[in-house]
């Protein structure tokens, strides 16, 4: 990859536009202003941002030139992009990098697509994103920043890359990109992955064609904080799992006959036995916390 | 039940704590959580038996089977671990045996592509909730 980036660049070097060496440097600074000022929400797409790295995204705004976007990044863009970001203090020449960086970035995603944007190309062609970053000054260092998800099984810390076998596992994000992303768990909504044929997992062990009987049945659970009610669908349940998973040692198949709390779920037990191991974790309250409650004046609020 | 578990594990959890800290010189125990989420680490006889942890990838196989053909079908417990797994059942057809067999999936002589974790680190289950908290309760969270 190096050495197909470098060839656009050595090509703006002949062209006097700008050394090598100064080219990478101003996409380090890009890389690093992006990390810490635009990672709050150009990574997971926060409010329309468009992601970093995500090519169908970026396409239509690098269409409309380089220096539309430098406006929208310096001056803000309704409806939720502040000036600069909100980082007020950072050079206009720093977030001018931050931009080609992230240009540079959606570019990467498009890869080969031929023509996509000619006219900016000369702008922002330069050298891959991976400088290494200085944890300390990361935007919140006990998260886990964008640019360490869905790593290749050799650099994900559990994996031992001086195991031959390692190198040969298919990495995460060779397959994530082509699935529906959630922002939490492995970032991919399986459910939609399913439900919209992406990926087509057997029933059966043996049989291809063997398919689940699913059981469309919603059941509301009242709660009693102010959080909403939650819906529990088993349409998406039993299309994955069958009812023997889950009853009677999980869940007594019996209104009522079931108690379950946040915190028996964040230990593991009920919803948890999968959610915050496998299904998408408790971070997403709202999948689950789904149905308002009826509004009603302070005084009768204790009718739930 | 418990976020820890009693006994016997406890020993193996330090011990395994420390040689990953040593390893990876990460964070504490669970090192610094960059696996994909939900993969399982089995270490139950591994380490003991001089091969390297099984890592369990969820992501690939939901991707190719549904929760109920191992979980319900194959009788595998939900519960990182639970399962006694050892190479005598895989090559009888239990576990992973049911489709890594040469026929289905790649078969058991492929060794390094399931035992293929850093030496020492404990079973668990990669991104769980108890990893996710910034501060790691104790040393080897293991649900």
């Amino acid at each position: 990859m190096n050495r197909t980036l470098r060839i656009p660049a050595l090509a703006l070097a002949i062209l006097g536009c700008a050394p090598f060496g100064a080219a990478h440097a101003q996409n380090d600074k890009g890389k690093a202003i992006y990390d810490k000022v635009c990672v709050a929400c150009h990574s997971a797409g926060i409010a329309g941002a468009p992601k970093l790295g995500d090519a169908k995204a970026w396409e239509p705004r690098i269409k409309a030139g380089i220096d539309a976007l430098y406006e929208s990044a310096l001056k803000g863009k309704a409806p939720a992009m502040p000036a600069k970001g909100g980082a007020t203090d950072v050079p206009d020449a720093d977030i001018k990098a931050a931009v080609d960086y992230m240009v540079a970035a959606a570019k990467d995603g498009a890869s080969a697509p031929a023509a996509a944007a000619a006219a900016p190309a000369a702008q922002a062609a330069p050298a891959a994103p991976t400088t290494p970053r200085p944890a300390a000054l990361s935007f919140n260092r006990l998260l886990k920043p964008a640019s360490k998800r869905n790593p290749p099984p050799p650099e994900d810390g559990i994996h031992d890359p001086d195991n031959d076998g390692t190198h040969a596992l298919q990495p995460p994000l060779q397959v994530f990109e082509s699935l529906p992303r959630s922002n939490a768990g492995n970032r991919v909504d399986w459910v939609k992955a399913l439900d919209n044929n992406l990926i087509a997992p057997r029933w059966d062990r043996t049989d291809p064609a063997a398919a689940p009987v699913v059981m469309d049945l919603n059941i509301v659970r009242e709660v009693k904080g102010s959080m909403p009610d939650v819906v529990y669908p088993h349409k998406q349940h039993t299309a994955w799992l069958d009812c023997s998973n889950c009853h009677p040692q999980i869940f007594i198949p019996q209104k009522g006959a079931n108690q379950i709390s946040m915190a028996a779920i964040l230990l593991g037990q009920k919803c948890g036995v999968c959610h915050g191991k496998v299904a998408f974790p408790v971070s997403e309250c709202r999948i689950c916390h789904s149905k308002k409650k009826n509004v009603m004046p302070v005084k009768n609020a204790q009718a739930n | 039940m418990t976020i820890r578990h009693p006994g016997a594990s406890w020993r193996g959890a330090l011990a395994a704590a420390l040689v990953v800290t040593i390893c990876i010189g990460g964070i504490g125990t669970s090192g610094d959580a960059r696996a994909e989420y939900a993969d399982v680490v089995i270490n139950n006889y591994s380490d003991a038996a001089g091969m390297r942890p099984v890592i369990f990838p969820h992501w690939f196989h939901r991707i190719r089977f549904r929760c109920k053909v191992c979980h319900a079908d194959l009788g595998f417990q939900f519960k990182a671990g639970g399962n006694e797994i050892n190479m005598v059942k895989i090559i009888d057809g239990q576990f992973c045996g049911a489709c890594h067999n040469g026929d289905i999936a790649w078969s058991v002589e492929n060794c390094n592509l399931c035992h293929s974790g850093k030496p020492g680190t404990p079973t668990q289950v990669h991104e769980s909730t108890i990893q996710k908290l910034a501060i790691q309760p104790q040393a080897g969270g293991q649900q």
